[in-house]
């Protein structure tokens, strides 16, 4: 074809195909950044993309209200919903902030969306909320709440017992007030499609002859992640009828297991050839670990981050054998040492994670890792692309190793346990060992920095960190510079969350216009004050400045605070539904 | 830009000891230590009022130097797995020890650390795994239905009904644990619940 005709193939050319075709095409667009580009090209393809969205990812959930939601894409099938701000995690954000699911299950019900998948991230739930989404729904299948609380097992019991064709149930973190109640009873006799079932972080009574008959009649079933109240008897029952099984979620163990169960519960693994994945395992004897070694080398991905009753020789013994893993989820306890044997042996790893067994150093421990485990890892893992990494200490010669044995970085998060650490080596801070990460490590997206650091550190992250979305500071930096040489770096940042740091009224008014192209900021005991606040809130109408307040003696006192004094929580984000009406008297919206 | 911001730290009334140097950089950089993780979680108020230098110890500090104090949300590691991982020590749990668990039927008598429990649904699990079966801990929430009674003896002197009272309240006030048949506590001499039933 010549290069005449090729460029006369145009969009006005694809408008004469008819709508049908020209969804079809659409329908290979998966991706939510390629299909809003698609949806702005012209008027029909809008029309056609609206009518043709299935899935929409939302956030923030106070960006948009539902109604403007279900307005724009009335063939919804799927929706992910995020609410509070990361944060909320580490209890920097009261319990009553907001995130509430009601007004959007409310409002799908009563728009007739044929609502099948719905994916919570903090949000607050209530068992109204489950109970009017059971019945409101009938084609829904799969409902994923991670981090999420407000609810409890009476709401579980309106899902299974209503929703007919429920897939997936995945309970992930959440705070959920158990009854006690039958709520696995509630799956009807007829229920046989589950393929995904995780309520491993229920805290109570499991009615362990109900899960076995579900389990029974659930041929697809995948995933099950049992909580700590399914014994080891129960475990092997329920693997033996689903020796299908891929994922699964390890409950609890006794610490003594009889030679003939702990034998019928190897008989019973050894039959789950399909088993990649492996978790759990909080309240676990060493000698149960050893029952999943005829499948350790099929695992692709091992989590072992809750078994804080393992030693560190138990999980090294376990996961050199698990050669083909490429996501692992660990203690700190497996030591350096046993990150280089992981090193070692682990050449698929892709992802890693070292969370801390003992965060305030209360029992002064030395089993700690160190910069030594993360140097071992970057050497011997060529795949690795996410980590995350909790440690006693640092050096910049070490990041600088880590960033030129791995520069496919796409996560880099590292806490070192004591804010404010300097290289214990030169004594110095660690600019250089993160601006070597970010210099060599052209798709990180995110990013989360610790140690003493000063405002160069943020010179290089906005120098350097073109492809940057997430970026969290805490105790760091010196000068507004410092957030001045991130907002100004680093154009592709959505998400901005710092603590304890000194930037103040100069960098967050500096450019207002920034934070249209983010998501959302935080900030929280930084040198902002509520007259730099306030001017932020009239210069950008488009934003929501929250200020959230400890004290929750009401919004009277507000007029006549000093403007020049300090605020302790700033969360601001962007919305086309201005400030929204749910707030609790401990947060201000200016 | 950075000027206007210096003016206002000028403007600014500051209550620092009488007699420190603090120079400006000191002032900007806020030490960790200084925030303690007090009973309202709140941090500002000490930043507020004390010096802002890092590495001093603030007037509010009560530990030694040697102990390590709290940041709130510090690590971050969430909530969660916090409550379900981790060797954590909460500072609400004061004074709380091991105390003795009976039950009845069974010839020994064991110890456990409530401390070690959250709530009533923990409490109820280390009691099921403290005897080897299970069924024990349904009688902390769900009593009538029960072949068990979880009672204990409060430091009163008196036996109550677990399960009733706010488990802060419970773990406060309890010496010790004891489970026994249903059909052996009436007649034992409970002292009544508060609410009619």
């Amino acid at each position: 074809m010549n290069r005449a005709i090729k460029s006369r193939l145009s969009t006005s050319e694809m408008n004469y195909f008819p709508d049908e075709v020209i969804e079809h095409i659409f329908d290979f667009i998966a991706s939510h950044r390629d299909r809003n580009s698609i949806s702005l090209v012209n008027k029909s393809w809008h029309k056609i993309e609206r009518y043709s969205r299935h899935q929409v990812f939302i956030g923030n959930c106070y960006a948009i209200s539902p109604e403007r939601l279900i307005r724009r894409f009335p063939c919804l099938r799927s929706l992910t919903l995020k609410g509070k701000p990361h944060f909320a995690d580490f209890n920097l954000v009261p319990h009553e902030w907001g995130g509430f699911l009601h007004p959007w299950i409310d409002a799908l019900a009563k728009g007739r969306v044929g609502l099948e998948e719905l994916r919570l991230k903090r949000m607050v739930v209530s068992d109204e909320s489950l109970e009017l989404l059971s019945r409101s729904f009938v084609s829904f299948k799969s409902l994923v709440l991670v981090s999420c609380d407000g609810f409890t097992t009476d709401g579980l019991a309106s899902v299974a017992a209503n929703c007919r064709h429920l897939r997936e149930l995945d309970l992930q973190e959440n705070e959920i007030d158990d009854h006690r109640g039958q709520w696995l009873n509630c799956f009807p006799d007829t229920c046989t499609t589950l393929v995904s079932l995780n309520f491993a972080c229920l805290k109570g009574e499991t009615n362990l002859a109900a899960l076995e008959r579900l389990v029974a009649r659930s041929p697809n079933l995948k995933s099950l992640k049992v909580n700590r109240a399914v014994p080891l008897e129960a475990l092997t029952r329920l693997m033996s009828c689903a020796p299908q099984l891929v994922d699964l979620g390890v409950g609890c163990y006794e610490n003594e297991p009889e030679p003939e169960s702990f034998a019928k519960l190897m008989a019973a693994i050894k039959k789950c050839t399909l088993l990649r994945s492996l978790s759990g395992f909080s309240e676990v004897a060493p000698v149960c670990l050893t029952a999943f070694y005829p499948i350790c080398e099929n695992l692709t991905s091992l989590n072992l981050s809750y078994a804080a009753e393992l030693q560190g020789n138990h999980l090294i013994e376990f996961v050199q054998f698990c050669k083909r893993v490429q996501r692992l989820w660990i203690l700190d306890s497996i030591g350096d040492k046993g990150l280089e044997i992981v090193a070692s042996s682990c050449k698929e790893l892709q992802e890693l994670r070292v969370f801390p067994s003992d965060p305030h150093d209360e029992e002064d421990n030395n089993t700690a890792v160190t910069e030594v485990g993360l140097v071992a890892i970057s050497a011997g893992c060529p795949k690795l692309h996410s980590i995350l990494y909790f440690c006693k200490q640092m050096t910049n010669e070490a990041l600088i190793t880590v960033a030129r044995n791995c520069p496919n970085f796409i996560r880099f998060r590292l806490c070192i346990l004591e804010p404010n650490k300097p290289d214990p080596i030169t004594s110095q801070s660690l600019d250089e060992g993160f601006g070597a990460i970010v210099q060599a490590c052209k798709g990180l997206r995110r990013l989360s920095v610790s140690g003493l650091l000063t405002d160069k550190v943020f010179l290089y992250i906005g120098m350097y960190a073109e492809q940057l979305e997430m970026l969290s500071i805490a105790f760091a930096g010196d000068t507004d510079k410092g957030m001045l040489y991130v907002l100004n770096g680093c154009k592709k940042l959505r998400k901005l969350e710092i603590r304890d740091s000194p930037f103040g009224n100069a960098a967050l008014l500096a450019d207002v216009g920034k934070y249209e192209t983010m998501r959302s900021l935080w900030m929280s005991s930084c040198e902002v004050t509520l007259g730099g606040c306030k001017r932020l809130a009239r210069n950008a109408p488009w934003l929501n400045v929250e200020i959230i307040n400890e004290n929750e003696s009401g919004r009277m006192e507000r007029n006549e605070e000093d403007e020049r004094e300090k605020v302790d929580r700033l969360y601001l984000y962007r919305t086309v539904v201005g400030t929204r009406r749910d707030a609790p008297p401990c947060v201000t919206i200016l | 830009m950075e000027k206007d911001g210096l003016e206002l730290e000028i403007t600014e009334l500051r209550l620092g000891l009488p007699g420190r140097d603090v120079t400006e950089k000191m002032m900007k950089k806020r030490g960790f230590t200084e925030m303690i993780m007090t009973s309202s979680g709140s941090n500002s108020e000490q930043c507020e009022s004390g010096a802002v230098s890092s590495g001093v110890d603030v007037e509010k500090v009560n530990d030694t130097p040697a102990a390590k104090t709290q940041v709130v949300g510090w690590p971050p590691v969430c909530s969660y797995r916090r409550k379900n991982s981790c060797k954590e020590v909460s500072t609400t749990k004061v004074g709380l020890g091991y105390v003795k668990v009976s039950m009845d039927g069974v010839p020994y008598l064991r110890k456990m650390d409530l401390g070690s429990s959250q709530d009533y649904d923990d409490l109820a699990f280390a009691l099921d795994k403290l005897f080897g079966f299970h069924g024990i801990g349904v009688a902390l929430k769900d009593g009538d239905n029960c072949e068990y009674v979880t009672i204990y003896e409060d430091k009163d002197g008196d036996w109550m009904l677990g399960g009733d009272v706010p488990w802060g309240m419970f773990i406060e006030s309890c010496k010790r644990l004891r489970i026994m048949k249903r059909s052996d506590a009436t007649g034992f001499g409970l002292q009544p619940r508060g609410v009619d039933e």
